[in-house]
C-alpha cells in the first residue's frame, strides 16, 4: 500500500515546464554548445535530455533516487579555470553551468567504467549493446570471478524494491570485492511479494522472472525467491503473485473510502486475469451506452 | 572548591576560581611521578608500572609526598615503558618492574639520577636526562599534544588546572560566533584529516547554511596503516578535544555534537566517555554551559571497523544507522549533512588546536607554519628510523630534520629510500626531496600528501612494488565496493601489480596502471577512490626502474620479492656447520663439514629458510 502510494507520489512530482511557476530560477546549462534553460535543482542529465543530447546512463532511472554507483554518465564540468569530471545523474544544476559530454577526457573516462563493467557482465547483451553505442569493442581486463559475474551491481533493483515497493526484499550484501545483491544470508526472500519490479529495471537483463506454472509460483532469479501466483476468477488463467494482488486491492479499498463506495467493481476486477478484465470492461461500459441512449 | 551547590560551575568566575584552588593544593606535593600509558608503552606494560609507584608512594608514607600519574602517550614509543619525575624533566627509558623502587629510592627521594635509564644519543653516545636534551624532543613544537605526557587524562581536574576550559570560558565572555569564525580564520588554521580545508570556511558555511538543528562531528575514525595521532590526543587528552568542539559549536550555532570513534580504539572511547561524564557534572557540557545562553552535548558513536567511515559522508551514513558509504558531495555537508540538516566535520587534531588558538591568539598561531600551511601537524613516525614514535612538528620543516633529527636516522646503518606520507592516499617521497617542507600542498606537488600524519619510512631493503602492492591491496579490502571505478579499478590494479611482483609482469603493465590511476582520480566517487592510485604513481614516478625491472628482468632490486632474486652462501662466511642444509626443506644445499655449503639453484625454492636460519649471515641474497 504505502509502496503504491509511493509510486504515484513520484509520479505526481515529476515535473513538466507547464508547472513553472512565475519568478522561479531558471539557470541555463550549455551543454556541447546546446542551451537549456532548466529549473534549478534539475540534474544535468535533465539538462541534456532537454537539450537532446545523450548521455550513457545504468544505475539511473527516473522513479527512484540516483546513487551514482555505476559512474557511466560522467561529464565534463567548466570551472572557469578547470574541469572537473561529475556524474550527470546527480550533479544539481544551481546556477548557469556549461558542461561538455563529447569532450575527450569525458568520452575516456565513460569508455574507462564501461570496460571495468564489461569485465563484470561479459555476457549481458544490454551491456554489449551500450558499450558499442559508446564505441567501446571489448575489455582489456580479466573477467571476473564467476560467482560475481553478470551483476554490475548498480544497485536499482534494491532501490526499487526498498524505495518504490516498500518491501527491501533485497539489499546489498557484503563488502568492496564481495559486494553482491542478495535476499537475506542468500536464502529465499519472504519478504519478496513477486513483483518483478526489480527485473523490469535491472538494465543488463540479469534479474529474470520464471514461472513454474505447474506449481502457480513466480520466482525471481536469482534470489530464489518464490510467490505463489492468483488464478483468474473467470477463465483459470495465472494472473499476478497474490500478494501483488493483495497490495493493488489494499490501496483500492483505501482510495474506495474517498469514492464513496462506488469502486465495488474495480475491487472485483482485480481477481480476473487482463484478457478476461478487458472483456468485463467492454461489458460495463456497453450497459453504460445503452443506458444513456435511452 | 568554589562549585555550587550541584557540583556546577554556573560562571566564568567559577572555573577560575576553581583552577586557583587546584593549583594551590598541588604545591603541597612535592614531586610528581609520570608514567606514560600511551598505546606504545600500554603494551610494553607501563599500567603495571603505574600501579606499582602507586603502591610505592602509599608505602613511603605520609612524610614523603609523591604523586604518581598516568599520562598520555609522550612520544617516543621506541624507548617506552616512558617514566618522567617533575620536577626536573628527568627521562627514563625502558623502564621495568624491577626499576621501580630504585626510581622511587634514588630520584624521588635522593634526588639522584639512575644511570642506566638515561637516554642514550645513539648519534653521539651522551647520556641526555631530560626531555628538552633530547633531539627528539627538542625539534619538535606541541600544541594538540600540549598537554600530553603533562596531565592525567582521566581527570578533568588536572586538565583544568593547565588552564583547560579557559579558551571556553573566554569565547563565553566576551566573544561572538563571528569573533571565533574570525580569529579561527585569520590563524589560518586548516583540516587536519588529510585535505586541509580551511576550517574557518568550512565553519561559516555551516553558520550561513540554512536549517536547524546544526551538528559538529569529531572524526576520530583513524583508520590509515600505521597511524596513531588521533588515538594518543583521545587517550592522552580528551578534554582538549571537547573544548575545541564546544567553541567551534558557539561559532557554528550547533547544540548537538558527535564523536565517531572507532570501535578498535576502546580506550578512546573509555576516556572520552569519562570525560564528558567529567564535563558534564561541572556544567561545561549540558544546557547554559557556565551561566550563558550557549547549550551543547556531545553523544559518542563507535564505528564498525570500517576504513571507509572515516570519510565524512560515509561516517554520516553510519551515524544515521545507515551503511557506510559515501555519497556525492555536489551539495556539501555544511548544507546537506547528518540526517540532512547542516553539518560541520572536523578531524580530531583540527578540533585539539582550536583552544590554544583561541588563548593564544592567532597571530601565535599563524606565525609557526609556513606561508599557506600553518600551526603544527601531529605524525606517527613508523617504519626503519631508530626512534619510532607520536612527534609534532611545525608546518614547513624539511622531511629530512625529521627522518634525522626526530627519527634518529635509518636503522642499522642502512640507507634510507622513501618516506611514505598521507595514508594508503599519499604516495612515497624519495631521496632527493627529503628537504622539502613538510606542508599541505608541497607534498601534494610531490605526488603525496600531508593526510592525517603518518609517516613510513623506508629503507633499502624495501621494494617500492611491493610497496604499492601493500596499500592497494588494503585500499582494495577496504573499498564500500559502491562505485564502479572503485570496486573494480582497484581490483584491476592490484591483479596488475600482485602479477609485477610475482615477477610475471607484462611490457606496458605500467602504462595500465597509469590508465586505470588517471580513471579513479577522475570517476571515483569519494575522496579515498580518487586518491587510491597515489602509492602506485608516485612509486611508479620515483622508482620506475624498480618496477622495470621487475617486468623486464624478473628482478627485485630491493630483494623483498619472493622468487625474484637468489640466495647464495658467502663461501668465506660459511663455517659449515650444517644448519642451512638440514632445515632446507628442498635438500637444495649440499656440503660436508668443513667445506662450505653450496645451493643448488635449481632445486632453490626461494623460501628464504637458510636465510633465516644462518647464525653466520653467510646466506646472502644475490
Amino acid at each position: 500500500m504505502h509502496a503504491l502510494r509511493n509510486v504515484l507520489g513520484q509520479m505526481s512530482v515529476h515535473r513538466s515546464d507547464e508547472s513553472v511557476e512565475e519568478g522561479e530560477l531558471m539557470p541555463t546549462a550549455t551543454i556541447d554548445g546546446r542551451k537549456a534553460r532548466i529549473r534549478q535543482g534539475d540534474t544535468i542529465l535533465d539538462a541534456a535530455k532537454k537539450a537532446g543530447i545523450w548521455i550513457p546512463t545504468l544505475c539511473y532511472h527516473p522513479a527512484v533516487s540516483s546513487d551514482a554507483s555505476c559512474r557511466i554518465c560522467m561529464v565534463e564540468l567548466d570551472r572557469g579555470d578547470w574541469r572537473q569530471l561529475v556524474t550527470a545523474c546527480n550533479y544539481p544544476v544551481r546556477r548557469d553551468i556549461v558542461v561538455y559530454v563529447s569532450s575527450e577526457r569525458a568520452e575516456r573516462a565513460r569508455r574507462g567504467v564501461m570496460q571495468l563493467l564489461l569485465a563484470r557482465a561479459p555476457e549481458s547483451p544490454e551491456l554489449r549493446a551500450l558499450a558499442e553505442r559508446m564505441g567501446v569493442k571489448e575489455t582489456p581486463y580479466p573477467k571476473v570471478t564467476e560467482s560475481q559475474r553478470n551483476c554490475i551491481l548498480c544497485g536499482l533493483c534494491v532501490r526499487v524494491c526498498e524505495d518504490l515497493i516498500g518491501r527491501s526484499a533485497i539489499g546489498f550484501a557484503g563488502r568492496g570485492v564481495e559486494r553482491a545483491v542478495a535476499a537475506p544470508f542468500r536464502q529465499p526472500s519472504e519478504d519478496c511479494i513477486g513483483c518483478g519490479a526489480c527485473a523490469a529495471v535491472c538494465p543488463v537483463g540479469t534479474i529474470k522472472i520464471r514461472l513454474h506454472e505447474d506449481e502457480r509460483e513466480i520466482e525471481i532469479s536469482p534470489f530464489k525467491s518464490r510467490a505463489k501466483l492468483a488464478v483468474c476468477k473467470k477463465c483459470g488463467a495465472l494472473v499476478v503473485s497474490t500478494q501483488v494482488g493483495e497490495m493493488a486491492l489494499g490501496k483500492i479499498e483505501m482510495d474506495s473510502h474517498k469514492a464513496m463506495g462506488k469502486c465495488e467493481e474495480y475491487l472485483e476486477r482485480v481477481h480476473l486475469c487482463p484478457k478476461c478484465r478487458r472483456s468485463d470492461i467492454a461489458t460495463r461500459f456497453g450497459t453504460v451506452l445503452a443506458y444513456r441512449k435511452e | 572548591m568554589t562549585v555550587h551547590g550541584n557540583g556546577q560551575l554556573t560562571d566564568v568566575s567559577d572555573l577560575q576560581h576553581m583552577r586557583e584552588e587546584l593549583l594551590s593544593l598541588r604545591i603541597a606535593s612535592a614531586k610528581s611521578i609520570h608514567v606514560c600509558t600511551g598505546p606504545g608503552c600500554t603494551a610494553k606494560g607501563s599500567p603495571k608500572l603505574y600501579e606499582l609507584f602507586c603502591k610505592a608512594a602509599k608505602q613511603a608514607g605520609a612524610n614523603v609526598k609523591v604523586l604518581p600519574k598516568a599520562v598520555g602517550c609522550h612520544g617516543l614509543c621506541e624507548c617506552g615503558p616512558i617514566v618522567i619525575v617533575q620536577p626536573g624533566d628527568i627521562f627514563y627509558q625502558r623502564v621495568e618492574e624491577p626499576d621501580i623502587a630504585e626510581i622511587f629510592r634514588e630520584t624521588l627521594l635522593g634526588d639522584r639520577l639512575v644511570d642506566r635509564l638515561v637516554y642514550e644519543d645513539p648519534a653521539t653516545g651522551k647520556k641526555l636526562d631530560t626531555v628538552g636534551k633530547i633531539p627528539f624532543y627538542k625539534v619538535q613544537e606541541r600544541i594538540a599534544l600540549a598537554y600530553n605526557g603533562l596531565i592525567d587524562p582521566t581527570q578533568i581536574t588536572d586538565y583544568i588546572a593547565e588552564g583547560g576550559y579557559s579558551a571556553l570560558a573566554k569565547v563565553l565572555s566576551s566573544m561572538t560566533p563571528e569573533d571565533v569564525i574570525s580569529e579561527v580564520e585569520r590563524a589560518g588554521l586548516r583540516g587536519r584529516g588529510g585535505g586541509g580545508f580551511p576550517t574557518a570556511r568550512k565553519w561559516r558555511s555551516c553558520r550561513e547554511a540554512k536549517g536547524s538543528p546544526k551538528y559538529v562531528i569529531c572524526n576520530g575514525d583513524e583508520g590509515d596503516p600505521g597511524a596513531f595521532m588521533d588515538r594518543a590526543i583521545m587517550e592522552g587528552n580528551p578534554h582538549c578535544v571537547i573544548e575545541g568542539m564546544l567553541i567551534g559549536a558557539f561559532g557554528i550555532g550547533s547544540e548537538q555534537g558527535y564523536i565517531y570513534v572507532r570501535n578498535e580504539y576502546p580506550l578512546s572511547v573509555d576516556r572520552l566517555k569519562q570525560a564528558i561524564e567529567q564535563a558534564k557534572k561541572l556544567g561545561l557540557l549540558g544546557e547554559n554551559i557556565l551561566g550563558s545562553s550557549f547549550s551543547f552535548d556531545i553523544r559518542i558513536n563507535r564505528g564498525g571497523g570500517a576504513f571507509v567511515c572515516g570519510e565524512s559522508t560515509a561516517l554520516m551514513a553510519s551515524l544515521e544507522g545507515r551503511t557506510g558509504e559515501p555519497r556525492a558531495k555536489y551539495i556539501h555537508t555544511v548544507e546537506s549533512g547528518l540526517w540532512e540538516k547542516p553539518t560541520n566535520l572536523n578531524n580530531v587534531e583540527t578540533w585539539a588546536n582550536v583552544p590554544h588558538i583561541i588563548n593564544k591568539g592567532s597571530k601565535w598561531f599563524s606565525g609557526i607554519g609556513t606561508q599557506k600551511s600553518k600551526g603544527t601537524k601531529v605524525f606517527s613516525l613508523v617504519g626503519k628510523v631508530v626512534n619510532t614514535g607520536l612527534v609534532e612538528v611545525p608546518m614547513g620543516i624539511t622531511l629530512r630534520r625529521i627522518v634525522d633529527e626526530i627519527g634518529g636516522g635509518i636503522r642499522d646503518g642502512k640507507s634510507f629510500k622513501a618516506v611514505q606520507t598521507g595514508g594508503p592516499s599519499g604516495g612515497c617521497v624519495p631521496a632527493e626531496h627529503l628537504d622539502a617542507r613538510v606542508d599541505f600542498d608541497e607534498l601534494t606537488k610531490l605526488g603525496s600528501m600531508m593526510g592525517s600524519g603518518g609517516m613510513i619510512v623506508m629503507d633499502e631493503d624495501t621494494c617500492m612494488v611491493n610497496v604499492a602492492k601493500y596499500f592497494t591491496e588494503f585500499l582494495q579490502k577496504e573499498s564500500c565496493g559502491k562505485c564502479t571505478s572503485c570496486r573494480e579499478g582497484v581490483s584491476q590494479m592490484l591483479h596488475i601489480l600482485e602479477r609485477i611482483a610475482k615477477g610475471e609482469g607484462q611490457v606496458g603493465d605500467v602504462d595500465k596502471l597509469e590508465e586505470l590511476a588517471e580513471l579513479l582520480e577522475g570517476t571515483a566517487l569519494c575522496a579515498l577512490g580518487k586518491t587510491a592510485a597515489n602509492p602506485t604513481l608516485s612509486t611508479i614516478r620515483y622508482f620506475r626502474d624498480e618496477y622495470d625491472a621487475h617486468i623486464l628482468e624478473q628482478h627485485c632490486p630491493a630483494k623483498e620479492c619472493r622468487g625474484l632474486f637468489l640466495y647464495e652462501i658467502d663461501a668465506e662466511a660459511c663455517k659449515a656447520c650444517g644448519i642451512c642444509k638440514k632445515n632446507c626443506p628442498e635438500d637444495a644445499i649440499s656440503g660436508e663439514k668443513k667445506v662450505p655449503h653450496v645451493i643448488d639453484q635449481a632445486k632453490c625454492t626461494r623460501c628464504g629458510t637458510c636465510w633465516d636460519k644462518c647464525p653466520f649471515t653467510a646466506v646472502m641474497k644475490v
